[in-house]
């Protein structure tokens, strides 16, 4: 069981190259850490892993628990397990936060069958009080005028109400301070077990203080060129990114 | 008086064209004479018209104006920008005064000498398009009479570097003008124009039918400002429109203190990718003035952007209308469209008619009008009083702030300076 | 679509009760009316339409005088859509009736009519949480009842024939008054053939905890409705009105033009709300203004989804201070259909107030029209008007137009308008499909989402339909 993705090649609309054949397994189980600078392309990653139609794959595959996704809609993808939890998320004007989560739970219900109620909103307020959110959050437009930190938030509320088999985190930790951060990563971790895979994209080691991996890679150029165990990410937080230049011109 | 019947009513008669003009401009004259007499006037229920003061459409007393020999004293009034590139007077639409320091390939001269040395270019550029905001009688019967105006063509990759000036005079009871300006802004071409229309007199009701077409070509800058300053008496429509190609911009701007009824039509067309328009108004009637100004914002090609800000400051028993439509093309995508009109109330008595419109035929289209009409705020007043100011120097102050906000969109220094102080010759003439 | 937006509040009985779609109007009965004027109008058209409803002689001479003007009167095309042209008055039938008087008991309506509003689901709605209703079958109300501890505080709920007959006094000092025949020539077709409507009036000082209903129902191909409509509200009385239609979709065009007058005497409050949800054939051209006198209040709550060219312009006529006057709108078009639709604010005494807020979104190649009006005269101090419209483009084939005229004279007053267009943006797409929502639902969120804050000054009731409704329109709106 896992989230494999190999030698995956894709390009923007205009052709120019982004990713240039990343290979990369996330079996259920084990935290996976992408860093890499800025432009490398790990942002890319999960969108085109996503289904974003900006990107064009030109190259490679991605299989979920052996089953090829690059060939399903966005929502599909979703519904099959993998979830994205956005680093700018897009506002919704005048759809709830409780309406948006319950509509996109009930989509995962056979045709027919409805969500029950009473026991989705103990759910959502459960989880809510985990991230220490506000109850007035249920009636708010999903992140219309939420500060960086509440959007963060309602991502990893999402995920928590979501259950996915894999989740993307991507750059979760930018614009937080520390206390958000730690509630942040109280939720990832709640959510860790031997059936899920998480794949955090980040350009700072802080947010491995909180939410451990156990592999780190690093990304360049649209490619992983370094990979490793926690201490890789320790390492890179010591001497930068510098390294990259001499495997470029090496 | 004899010389009365020697003058024929610009109605009534076939103009004829001077033989020296080519024959192709001879053709359109005669062509235009003919749609004017097959086009029907104005009526109520027009809604090009609507709120229009159509009474005022009255030209049958009227003669062509006569030249007027001696010009000297208008050409010392002629006083603009400290320094321009070329500068030119026309009195009753006879050529009187040329200044002229643009580089040798730049062609900027008279309409009337234009047509003789630069005849298949000007026919290319001539009345592209006709008026379709209300006016084509009117401009029908500007092409049919005209025989000046201003020929500007700046080639390919000239960066003019002053403003180009040109000054129209008019006098005479009952006498019309119709100056005619055609500015063409070659590739990656840059210049700006300001045009100022005068009366000689505080005493003439004349008549003004005034064309003037912008053409900017690709990555052109084509920058067009008009002042028009005529004595209370006299009328004016003037009908202006620019063509912009790819990633060129074009910026069109009209100071209104004068006339007693100016009808102002003004249509931009954004023809490739990332054009820019930027039109621009300020206006500021007093007594029984009426001003009433059409926009019409044409978006032909995606990923076009325009922006129009119009503000009038309506003093005593004045009248504005603000008729502006966005319309956006199918297919128009990208389309990124702004249109903004402001109505500030000085007088219990004024009245400010708007008509904000859309039209949008193409989605993934960025737009938004907007409307206002109110007085200056209480509060206003008092930070002002509060700071020692009299309450009516207070006002004038925030009027004037209120128009100088659409006058630095120009983001030109030496034209501003000139636009406002044919702004403050106005409000030197207002009590508030 | 299976996404339920239903608030967990509201019980499933009502739920159901509620429960209207386009498909569960498009079905129709045989005719079998006893009273036909036929096809096309002519002097004796009127005549047969005053004779067959034993009208008084000034409702005949009011008839005849409009029907002149409505033949001088042009066409509006030179600002309206030429669509309009295709409208053949001499195809149409301007009345069609069994002859029965309304009942006051669903018992003693015919079978098929019964049935017909069971479908509908109108009797029980009335059980639910209605105060009285009217239920017109063609020309005629075939049901009219209010609940009997109204008609005891003096409030008349009957059908416009029998206002103009049995309160002649109450009925015939506002008729045509709030608008006169010749307004535009819609309103002077109405009045030379109208039939049906309500006439309601609610005594000084009480006000209605429930609404009224009225329900329109064409049955009949080729037909014209023509209700009438007039509610006075006396001084500090309150009352909120409904209306709801529905026609079967026949092959032919079918017209609906109705003229709605409302009177909002001193301190008095209208509320009126619109759910039009024509088939797609029908033309519907109506004319509704309100009066307002002092501190008085008119709003109109409208919203389009159905007919193939709506023309509606909701107006109050602010006549006494501290008046106010309100149109908020609801405008949906799919492809085949233009909602020409606004509102029109008159300003006539001081301190008066008026609020538009308008929302259209265009579907396919679906077309939406906002035409607005606002006039302030002089004389006038302490005026305000606020406008917003805002269009959502859901296609690269749909359209928007915005049209307001606003007149401000003197310096006293403050208006201001804003409007906007936008669509759905791809971002936003994207993120809620990557929760899993398909693209469908992610667009009917989205658009659910634009209206939010104008559905929720729609009743409860209407509002849950209003919501399943445009589900269904955008169902298959991409892709």
């Amino acid at each position: 069981m896992s989230l494999l993705i190999e030698n995956l090649h894709a390009t923007l609309e205009d052709g120019t190259p982004i990713l240039n054949g990343v290979n990369l397994e996330i079996p259920t189980g084990e935290v996976h850490a992408i860093m890499g600078p800025n432009g490398s392309g790990k942002s890319t990653l999960s969108k085109v892993i996503s289904g974003h139609e900006s990107y064009i794959v030109t190259g490679g595959s991605v299989t979920l628990d052996g089953v090829d996704i690059l060939e399903m809609d966005i929502d599909q993808r979703s519904r099959a397990g993998v979830f994205l939890a956005f680093q700018y998320p897009a506002e919704v004007p005048g759809v709830s936060n409780a309406n948006f989560i319950r509509a996109a739970l009930q989509a995962r219900l056979p045709k027919g069958q409805d969500i029950d109620a009473v026991a989705y909103y103990k759910n959502l307020y459960a989880k809510m009080d985990l991230l220490e959110m506000d109850r007035k959050f249920t009636a708010r437009s999903v992140n219309e005028g939420f500060s960086g930190g509440e959007k963060k938030r309602n991502e990893i509320l999402q995920l928590m109400m979501l259950e996915p088999k894999y989740s993307i985190l991507d750059e979760t930790d930018s614009g937080l301070d520390i206390d958000a951060l730690k509630i942040v990563a109280k939720g990832v971790n709640a959510m860790r077990s031997a059936d899920r895979g998480f794949l955090l994209i980040t350009h700072y080691q802080r947010l491995l203080d909180y939410i451990a991996p156990d592999y780190v890679h690093v990304m360049s150029a649209g490619q992983i060129v370094r990979s490793g165990g926690p201490e890789l990410a320790l390492e890179l937080e010591e001497t930068g990114y510098d390294f990259l230049k001499e495997l470029a011109t090496a | 008086m004899p010389t009365a019947i020697s003058q024929p009513s610009i109605l009534t008669e076939a103009p004829r064209t001077s033989a020296v003009f080519p024959a192709w401009f001879a053709r359109t004259q005669e062509a235009a004479w003919t749609s004017f007499q097959q086009t029907a006037a104005p009526k109520r229920g027009d809604e090009p018209w609507r709120f229009s003061s159509l009474k005022e459409l009255d030209f049958s007393a009227t003669t062509r104006a006569e030249f007027l020999g001696e010009a000297s004293e208008l050409i010392q009034r002629s006083k603009g920008l400290e320094q321009f590139s070329a500068k030119f007077v026309f009195v009753n639409d006879g050529f009187a005064l040329a200044i002229n320091h643009l580089p040798k390939s730049v062609i900027c001269m008279p309409l009337a000498e234009a047509l003789l040395s630069h005849s298949e270019l000007v026919e290319q550029y001539f009345m592209r398009h006709p008026a379709t905001l209300g006016s084509k009688k009117f401009t029908d019967l500007h092409t049919a009479h005209l025989s000046n105006g201003m020929f500007i063509h700046v080639p390919a990759g000239v960066v003019v570097e002053h403003p180009i000036e040109i000054f129209h005079w008019v006098q005479g009871q009952h006498q019309a003008t119709f100056p005619h300006t055609l500015i063409v802004a070659g590739e990656k071409a840059q210049v700006r124009v300001i045009e100022t229309f005068q009366s000689i007199n505080e005493r003439d009701a004349t008549w003004t039918i005034a064309v003037n077409d912008l053409i900017a070509e690709k990555a052109a800058n084509l920058q067009y400002s008009v002042v028009q300053a005529l004595n209370t008496e006299s009328k004016i429509i003037s009908v202006n429109a620019s063509e912009i190609s790819a990633s060129a911009v074009a910026t069109s701007f009209q100071l209104h203190t004068g006339a007693a009824w100016a009808r102002s039509e003004s249509i931009c067309r954004l023809l490739g990718e990332e054009s820019r328009s930027y039109m621009f108004a300020v206006s500021v009637p007093s007594h029984d003035q009426e001003y009433d100004l059409r926009t019409f914002q044409h978006h032909v090609s995606p990923g076009a952007y325009s922006d129009l800000l119009y503000k009038n400051s309506l003093y005593d028993e004045s009248r504005t209308i603000f008729s502006g439509l966005i319309f956006v093309d199918e297919g128009a995508h990208r389309t990124d469209a702004y249109q903004t009109c402001r109505n500030l109330l000085m007088s219990n008595a004024c009245e400010a008619n708007s008509m904000p419109g859309l039209e949008i035929n193409a989605d993934d289209v960025k737009c938004s009008h907007g409307s206002t009409s109110s007085q200056i705020s209480e509060e206003e007043i008092f930070y002002l009083r509060a700071r020692g100011i009299h309450s009516d120097t207070a006002r004038q102050l925030i009027a004037r702030g209120f128009s100088i906000e659409v006058i630095s969109r120009l983001a030109h220094e030496a034209s501003e300076t000139y636009i406002l102080r044919m702004l403050d010759e106005k409000f030197a003439t207002l009590k508030s | 679509m299976s996404l339920d937006y239903i608030p967990e509040t509201l019980d499933s009985e009502t739920a159901e009760a509620v429960n209207i779609d386009r498909t569960i109007g498009d079905f129709t009965f045989p005719e079998r009316n006893k009273f036909d004027a036929g096809r096309g109008l002519t002097e004796k058209t009127v005549d047969y339409i005053c004779d067959v409803k034993n009208d008084p002689q000034w409702v005949r001479e009011f008839r005849h005088r409009a029907l002149k003007v409505f033949r001088d009167k042009p066409m509006p095309t030179n600002w309206a859509t030429e669509d309009l042209n295709n409208i053949d008055f001499d195809q149409i039938r301007y009345y069609l009736s069994d002859g029965e008087k309304p009942k006051r008991s669903w018992d003693d309506v015919p079978a098929d009519v019964l049935e017909t509003f069971e479908r509908l689901g109108i009797p029980q709605q009335e059980r639910a949480f209605l105060a009285g209703v009217e239920a017109q079958f063609d020309s005629e109300a075939a049901y009219s009842n209010v609940k009997e501890e109204l008609t005891k505080q003096g409030v008349i709920f009957v059908n416009s024939t029998e206002g103009l007959k049995e309160h002649e006094e109450i009925f015939r000092p506002w008729f045509g008054k709030v608008i006169p025949t010749g307004d535009n020539k819609f309103s002077a077709l109405n009045s030379a053939v109208f039939s049906g409507g309500s006439f309601i009036y609610i005594p000084k000082g009480v006000k209605l905890k429930q609404p009224l209903q009225a329900y329109f129902r064409i049955n009949s191909e080729s037909f014209g409705q023509f209700e009438r409509t007039l509610i006075i509200a006396d001084e500090g009385a309150e009352v909120m009105y409904m209306e709801g239609c529905t026609a079967p979709k026949f092959e032919t065009a079918t017209l609906h033009s109705a003229v709605v007058e409302l009177v909002a005497l001193k301190g008095a409050k209208i509320q009126y709300v619109t759910v039009q949800n024509w088939s797609s054939n029908v033309f519907n051209l109506v004319t509704k203004r309100g009066l307002a006198m002092e501190d008085a209040e008119v709003r109109w709550i409208d919203c389009n989804i159905g007919s193939r060219l709506t023309m509606k312009y909701p107006g109050v006529v602010m006549k006494g201070r501290r008046a106010r006057g309100e149109v908020i709108s609801i405008a949906l078009a799919n492809t085949g259909q233009h909602q020409d639709t606004g509102a029109k604010m008159i300003h006539a005494a001081d301190e008066t107030t008026s609020n538009v807020v308008s929302k259209s979104i265009s579907v396919g190649t679906g077309r939406s029209t906002y035409r607005g009006q606002v006039h302030i005269p002089k004389h006038l101090k302490g005026c305000k008007n606020n406008t917003e419209c805002d269009a959502l483009l859901i296609n690269s084939k749909s359209r928007t137009d915005t049209y307001p005229a606003i007149t401000v004279k003197g310096n006293q007053h403050a208006t201001q308008h804003e409007a906007s267009v936008s669509q759905v943006s791809q971002e936003m797409l994207f993120y809620m499909m990557q929760r899993g929502i398909s693209e469908g639902a992610a667009m009917s969120l989205a658009v659910n989402g634009f209206i939010n804050d104008l559905v929720r000054e729609f009743p409860m009731e209407y509002s849950v339909e209003l919501k399943r409704l445009i589900d269904l329109e955008m169902e298959g709106s991409v892709g």
